[in-house]
């Protein structure tokens, strides 16, 4: 009967069997009086089970179906459990399994097994007791013990860390030896220098080193050599511009807005710009974190700190304006939470995100951690502002405002001519309205006869259109028929009958003729003609004898009144023989107006006298003269930063249930993170406090000394850049799912580093590449490799693939055609189309104006630049703390193939010519100089020189830009 | 070129530097490391033509109408749609949806007429389509996450209405590398009008390495820098290929376990058989004369001889080894009015009336085709679009608005059964309400035919190991023979 034990026994049962036990034994067995039953002990059996299968779903933070198990109450109240009585107990209905089908509960996951229904069934049926204190919660895997939160450890036991002759450098070796020990393993040599040089030239400016920097560095012979290198590196503007692309990617910086529309956001470049000089200021990164969150408030008058908040703003959000209410608070919803995940995966290396629906499955974070946050930001709304110091401001205002108040006072006086005019005609209303007898315009249908005419050509020209009249250009047909006179008449303007129709039209670029003239009369109903200039000209393939015109933009429709059939509210038709001398063949004066708009317009017309024309003539001369000053004055700079919405930041917030607005929990404030107020000092602010105090208090508690996290995460990411792996390998989640430190000591001690050089980075570079770990060679050894493959240990260094804005810059260097222009609107390698929605061509060939570093270039997200793309530039949707290296076809046809290699090849051979003669052997030594920092073989010399001689240096160079030994560092 | 991805977290997390010992090269251990975590104990291995269990389904083509293709207007029959046409939508009168108000309940302006034996009623604006219904396992009752286009096509394409996740077909790719490696595992195949709404984000590879995105070709539009440019003579191209490859191999030799290298080669003479092969599949003149007017390519409606000739593209493809197929049929939302997709928020007939002629006479022309060739036995065709329309005309239009909360997508072929309807709205049309179905049961169901039990097809990225079914999504057993 042990055999196959049940997961709890029956209480009568055991209560029974227990006193077996105690009379065989002989020995009293209960701490308890004898006579009191034991408990039912539902911490040990019951609460697991719904701890695992139901409340993740069922959480007060979720309530699917209205049901939570945190407490029995809701099981209770909905009758889900009666105690005493499994029978009458729908729970166990809900999860037990009938003829082999899936039971409705668990929705998702594994279902209960036979057991663990049996666990509940005696449960509920010994009185379901559920003892108070027990709130069941599905428990994270990593708690307030996890590694990343803990104070920064820094009493290493290490040798080299307690002797005083010890250089930071050398610390960092003694942490890499001990773990190489451990493992069996041995450092290598200090590399070649010509080596060591392109490795840190393209570390710290992404970029690759001239010929004359190799041979100054191979032949300094002082003993600081590498020093030298390094501090001339770190002080180059390059410099910035390489590390600030790795911050961008890291903050997912794009420059479109993606979703449907993904529209192009052309004043997002000043954070750009902003990144790459904090960078090679080495701008303490606090300062950096604290400015990227609330960088408008955190001094008075600081332009150049609030450019740093359009970090919240940088993501993809969709912006398509959803009537649905349901939808839109979710759109909100998703475009906060956005922030959230940047926030947090940036600074913190936590996936916060994941607490949007349920607390984090895996790391101590809370919902209420995530709706914390969620009221830090709500605020803030995607936008441009005027980010200009508050003296710049007020001169643009006192130049603007005279201005603007001659162009209001002179508006008034125009629009009180036209009232008068207008008032006027409509005191001659009825005297008008005898003479228009006609049938008013029909967008269903408008025809008009006449006396037979002779005509080769014929015109429709706009007075205005039936929703604005004051609109004379736009207007749509879907069919235009002339009639002859034939005893059964014939549509003459038939295209099939060989007539021509042109007409300024909307126009598609991806989709040409979408909208266009020819629509008109191709005889069919339903795609129309859109007019943006006002005409639609016919020409009859000879002269034609004409009676009758019928045209229309919804014809045969049941809605006629809907936007897409704008019309027309007056027109004039005209006839001409050659094309050129036109007269009126007939026109809507005689109509009746289609509308009020449409008759004031026309009394206007009528009642205007040639004083009032002078009149306004003169008005409008005079606008003109203001608009044009105005225009003079130069905008202040608006930059996409985001907006602060005051009603948006308004209290108070909820939690949403399941993650759904629509279904608000409990109430939360602007709040540190739960997990962390062990450590560092929490805060918890009013709902009421103001919008811009929330994101200041994140910003402070995320760089509080105290906070250990942030800190490692910087340092780490660093350490990612410097060697291709990270300390910890996952960059941006330091959580339970993310990897652990390969050497946890070391982060530590670069974290407490960073924190005594006051947060300032280039001191970090310079410490990490002045060792001995980082000088060493790449070469591979079979055994390491057997052991550490990916030389996670640091035996070797790791050589890696360069990145494509590398790629692209190198090529550019070495051809010697790089524009080095910092800053400002950056340029395109795609043919940028708007139409409702954006669309993006990669450009087959690239001119110079996008010679510059690809850092300037505009990314937009959802687009696909050839060479970027396919070398893994990521798509910025999301951050992209680390790159993938890929190799693929693709890109061995981008690089063979797109013109861009083919000018560049072309540039590098005009380079060679230029600067080694006409000689092919003098040519071939400098390419190799300036592609790979070395004399040629002879066998290389050889080849190349036959190759050359045959296909010319031009194909030369196009192979020389192919090799790997051009993207690979070492 | 799979060892090139640097997705080895899962043993840095299991237990540092613990697993990295077994013998062979480089990164390869990591490699087999890796895909052994995926998949527990098994020892199944991604990108290798392995699958978790016997696949039904060797490749997908995934036709994908952009828009929201109303389900009560072409697949599922709403009578009582006439009897109320002009009453109020009970309960949900002056209901505001994605563009406004809607306005009352509103007729299919065509008939369904039944096909098959089956018997199976469908709109008689597809004739040719409806010649197939018993091969098609119908269904109604599909929900979306997103009234709006653009994260609605990339929810349907990518189980998440945010960009930057993988597509079925990136998974695809991912899971099973490619059959042919003289052509790429996963194609798309814009229409000609363009792109879909959120464009190239519904092939992206989201986060798995680049080389599992999509390949943009069509008909009219071939692989990108495919060809070398004319003036580099085939003399002077092959010499620098042959001095390229010199130059590689050496600079690889003296590298020895540099694998990464290596790739790099090989992904050169790839690209070279890539440049032979691709030209090859778009020689649709290799056709006969009957099988183009089949398709109807030579049609004087050029978007439906554009469509005609990218689905006859699309049996060359699937015949030579490519293992997934988005075939677009219509573009994005011209903001204008239904030219450029099958979003009729105005005017509902005309606009389908010129978008199903497009659509019938060519795809039922490959559906027909790929069963003669003895290929529905091992092809999973996939009809999908972002989510439905709404029973009643949108206020003032005769068209109709978005519906997320029930709409029609249908798979055929390999092990799917034909002729049966599964799931449904309500009488109206407007959510779904028998056996209400994901996208993630959706796309369960298709991993399921390829093989792949969807929970355990995984990729670690930013705290989680993510899905295409996210943590959702069951298998439709109900439709699988």
């Amino acid at each position: 009967m042990f055999e196959e034990p049940l997961p709890i026994l029956p209480r009568q049962y055991a209560w029974s069997l227990l006193t077996v036990i105690a009379f065989v034994l002989g020995v009293p067995c209960f701490a308890e009086e004898a006579d009191e039953e034991p408990q039912f002990d539902f911490a040990a059996t019951v609460q697991p089970i719904l701890e695992e299968h139901c409340v993740r779903c069922h959480s007060p933070g979720n309530r699917k179906g209205e049901v939570s198990l945190e407490t029995i109450d809701d099981l209770l109240e909905n009758g889900y459990v009666t105690p005493g009585d499994a029978q009458a107990s729908y729970l166990l209905d809900l999860v037990t399994s009938e003829d082999g089908e899936r039971p409705s509960m668990p929705k998702e996951g594994t279902v209960l097994n036979s057991d663990q229904v049996a666990v509940l069934k005696t449960w509920i049926e010994h009185g379901a007791e559920w003892p108070e204190e027990i709130i069941v919660r599905e428990r994270s895997k990593a708690d307030g013990t996890w590694w990343a939160f803990q104070p920064l450890r820094t009493d290493f036991e290490l040798p080299a860390v307690q002797s005083p002759n010890s250089s930071a450098s050398d610390v960092i070796d003694a942490f890499i030896e001990q773990r190489l020990e451990e493992a069996g393993l041995h450092r290598n040599p200090i590399a070649d220098r010509r080596v060591l040089i392109g490795r840190a030239t393209y570390d710290l400016t992404g970029l690759p080193p001239t010929p004359e920097e190799v041979e100054a560095f191979v032949n300094d012979p002082s003993e600081n050599a590498f020093e030298k290198v390094v501090d001339r590196l770190l002080a180059s503007p390059r410099y910035g511009e390489h590390w600030g692309r790795h911050w961008l990617d890291v903050v997912r910086f794009g420059e479109s807005n993606g979703f449907e529309r993904n529209v192009l956001i052309n004043n997002l470049w000043p954070f750009r710009d902003y990144v790459i000089e904090s960078i090679n200021a080495d701008k303490p990164f606090d300062q950096l974190i604290r400015e990227h969150l609330a960088g408008d408030v955190l001094e008075e008058d600081r332009p150049d700190q609030a450019v740093g908040t359009a970090f919240l703003v940088a993501g993809p959000y969709d912006d398509v304006g959803n009537q649905d209410a349901v939808q839109a608070a979710q759109i909100r919803a998703n475009t906060i939470d956005e922030m959230i995940r940047a926030t947090s995966e940036a600074f913190l290396g936590l996936t916060i995100g994941c607490a949007r629906c349920h607390d984090h499955k895996f790391d101590p974070i809370l919902q209420r951690d995530y709706y914390s946050l969620y009221a830090t930001l709500s605020g803030i709304k995607h936008g441009s502002q005027v980010v200009v110091h508050k003296q710049t401001k007020a001169e643009h205002d006192a130049k603007v405002q005279p201005l603007e108040a001659k162009r209001q006072e002179l508006t008034s006086k125009r629009d009180a001519i036209n009232r008068e005019v207008l008032e006027r005609g409509l005191a001659r209303l009825e005297e008008y309205e005898q003479e228009w007898d006609r049938e008013p315009i029909d967008r269903r249908l408008t025809t008009d006869e006449f006396p037979p005419v002779e005509a080769k050509f014929l015109r429709l020209r706009s007075l205005g259109q039936d929703n604005n009249p004051g609109n004379r250009n736009s207007f749509a047909i879907d069919e235009f028929e002339v009639w002859d006179t034939a005893d059964v008449p014939r549509n003459v303007a038939l295209a099939s009958n060989g007539s021509v129709a042109t007409g300024a039209s909307r126009h598609i670029e991806d989709f040409p003729g979408a909208y266009g003239p020819h629509l008109a009369i191709d005889g069919e109903l339903g795609e129309r003609f859109l007019a943006t200039s006002g005409t639609l000209t016919i020409e009859f393939p000879k002269p034609e004898r004409i009676q009758k015109i019928t045209f229309s933009s919804a014809r045969n429709e049941s809605e006629p009144g809907q936007p897409k059939f704008v019309f027309l509210s007056d027109y004039v038709i005209e006839i001409s023989t050659d094309g050129e001398h036109w007269e009126e063949l007939i026109d809507s004066s005689q109509r009746k107006p289609v509308n009020e708009a449409a008759r004031n317009a026309r009394l206007s017309r009528l009642s205007t006298t040639p004083e009032d024309q002078q009149q306004l003539a003169k008005l409008n001369r005079e606008l003109a003269e203001v608009n044009r000053k105005l225009r003079e004055i130069p905008p202040l700079p608006s930059i996409f930063i985001g907006v602060r919405d005051a009603n948006l930041a308004e209290g108070p917030f909820h939690l949403f249930l399941g993650g759904s607005p629509q279904r608000p929990g409990d109430l939360v404030t602007p709040a540190s993170l739960n997990v962390l107020d062990q450590f560092v000092p929490n805060y918890e602010l009013e709902t009421e406090s103001p919008e811009h105090q929330r994101r200041a208090a994140l910003a402070d508690w995320i760089v509080h000394p105290e906070n250990a996290l942030p800190q490692r995460v910087l340092v780490n990411r660093i350490w990612h850049y410097h060697f291709g792996t990270g300390i910890v390998e996952t960059p941006s989640d330091f959580g339970y799912m993310g990897a652990e430190p390969s050497h946890p000591q070391l982060l530590d001690f670069l974290a407490a580093h960073l924190l005594e050089s006051e947060w300032r980075i280039k001191s970090l570079h310079r410490m990490i590449m002045l060792s001995k770990t980082y000088q060493q060679s790449s070469d591979n050894h079979p055994e390491a490799a057997r052991v550490d493959a990916d030389a996670r240990l640091l035996w070797r260094f790791p050589p890696r693939r360069l990145s494509a804005e590398e790629i692209r810059d190198t090529m550019l260097s070495v051809a010697g055609v790089l524009n080095l222009q910092m800053g400002g609107p950056g340029f395109r390698l795609y043919h940028f189309m708007q139409d409702n929605v954006c669309t993006y061509e990669p450009l087959d060939v690239h001119g110079p104006e996008t010679y510059r570093r690809a850092v300037y270039h505009q990314n937009a997200r959802a687009s696909v630049v050839d060479l970027m793309t396919e070398f893994d530039q990521p798509d910025c949707a999301f951050s992209t703390p680390r790159r993938s290296e890929t190799t693929t076809p693709l890109q061995a046809l981008t690089m063979l193939n797109h013109s861009f290699t083919f000018d560049i090849a072309n540039e590098l051979a005009d380079r060679l010519r230029r600067e080694a003669g006409e000689v092919p052997h003098d040519q071939i030594r400098h390419a190799w100089q300036l592609c790979y920092a070395r004399d040629p073989s002879s066998d290389e010399f050889e080849e190349c020189e036959l190759f050359a001689q045959q296909h010319g240096v031009e194909a030369l160079c196009r192979v020389l830009l192919n090799t790997s030994a051009l993207i690979y560092v070492e | 070129m799979e060892s090139q991805n640097k997705n080895e977290i899962e043993i840095a997390r299991r237990s540092f530097l613990g697993n990295v010992s077994a013998g062979l090269a480089g990164i390869g251990v990591m490699q087999l490391l890796r895909d052994a975590s995926i998949c527990g104990a098994q020892d199944w291995k991604a990108g290798q033509g392995q699958t978790h269990f016997e696949p039904k389904a060797k490749r997908v083509v995934q036709i994908f109408c952009p828009g929201a293709a109303s389900h009560m207007d072409l697949w599922e029959h709403k009578p009582e749609l006439a009897r109320y046409h002009g009453k109020p939508l009970p309960g949900e009168e002056n209901y505001v949806s994605f563009q406004g108000k809607n306005g009352n309940l509103m007729q299919s302006p065509w008939p369904f007429v039944p096909g098959g034996e089956s018997g199976k009623e469908i709109s008689s604006l597809l004739p040719n389509m409806s010649q197939h219904v018993d091969d098609i396992a119908f269904i109604h009752s599909m929900t979306s996450k997103s009234n709006t286009h653009g994260p609605g096509c990339i929810f349907m394409n990518t189980g998440h209405p945010t960009e930057g996740f993988p597509a079925a077909g990136a998974w695809t790719s991912y899971a099973l590398g490619s059959e042919n490696e003289n052509l790429p595992a996963y194609v798309a195949i814009p229409d000609i009008r363009g792109e879909p709404p959120n464009g190239k984000a519904n092939w992206s590879n989201g986060f798995l390495p680049a080389r599992h995105q999509a390949i943009v070709m069509s008909n009219q539009q071939p692989i990108r820098n495919l060809e070398r440019p004319d003036f580099v003579s085939e003399q002077t191209e092959t010499a620098s290929r042959s001095l390229l490859d010199r130059l590689n191999q050496s600079y690889a030799e003296s590298r020895p376990g540099e694998s990464a290298l290596q790739a790099r080669i090989a992904a050169y003479e790839l690209a070279g058989r890539m440049q032979m092969s691709a030209p090859e599949v778009s020689e649709l003149s290799q056709e006969s004369e009957s099988t183009h007017d089949f398709y109807g390519t030579r049609d004087s409606n050029s978007l439906k001889a554009a469509y005609a000739k990218n689905c006859l593209f699309t049996r060359r493809l699937l015949e030579r080894g490519v293992r997934y197929v988005s075939l677009y049929c219509a573009s994005r939302a011209s903001g204008v009015d239904g030219l450029l997709n099958w979003d009729a928020h105005k005017t509902l007939k005309s606009d389908y009336e010129r978008h199903c002629p497009v659509f019938d006479q060519p795809t039922a022309a490959l559906l027909s085709d790929l069963k003669t060739r003895g290929m529905l036995d091992d092809t999973l065709i996939l009809w999908t679009t972002e989510f439905g329309r709404m029973p009643t005309h949108q206020q003032g239009t005769a068209g109709r608005d978005h519906n997320p909360d029930g709409f029609t997508c249908w798979m055929m072929g390999a092990g799917v059964q034909g002729g049966v309807s599964y799931g449904a709205t309500d009488p109206f049309g407007r959510r779904a309400e028998v056996n209400p179905t994901t996208v993630w049961d959706f796309y369960a169901t298709v991993l399921h035919l390829l093989g792949f039990d969807h929970e355990q097809l995984t990729w670690y990225y930013n705290g989680l190991d993510r899905r295409i079914t996210d943590v959702h999504g069951h298998v439709i057993s109900e439709i699988l023979t």
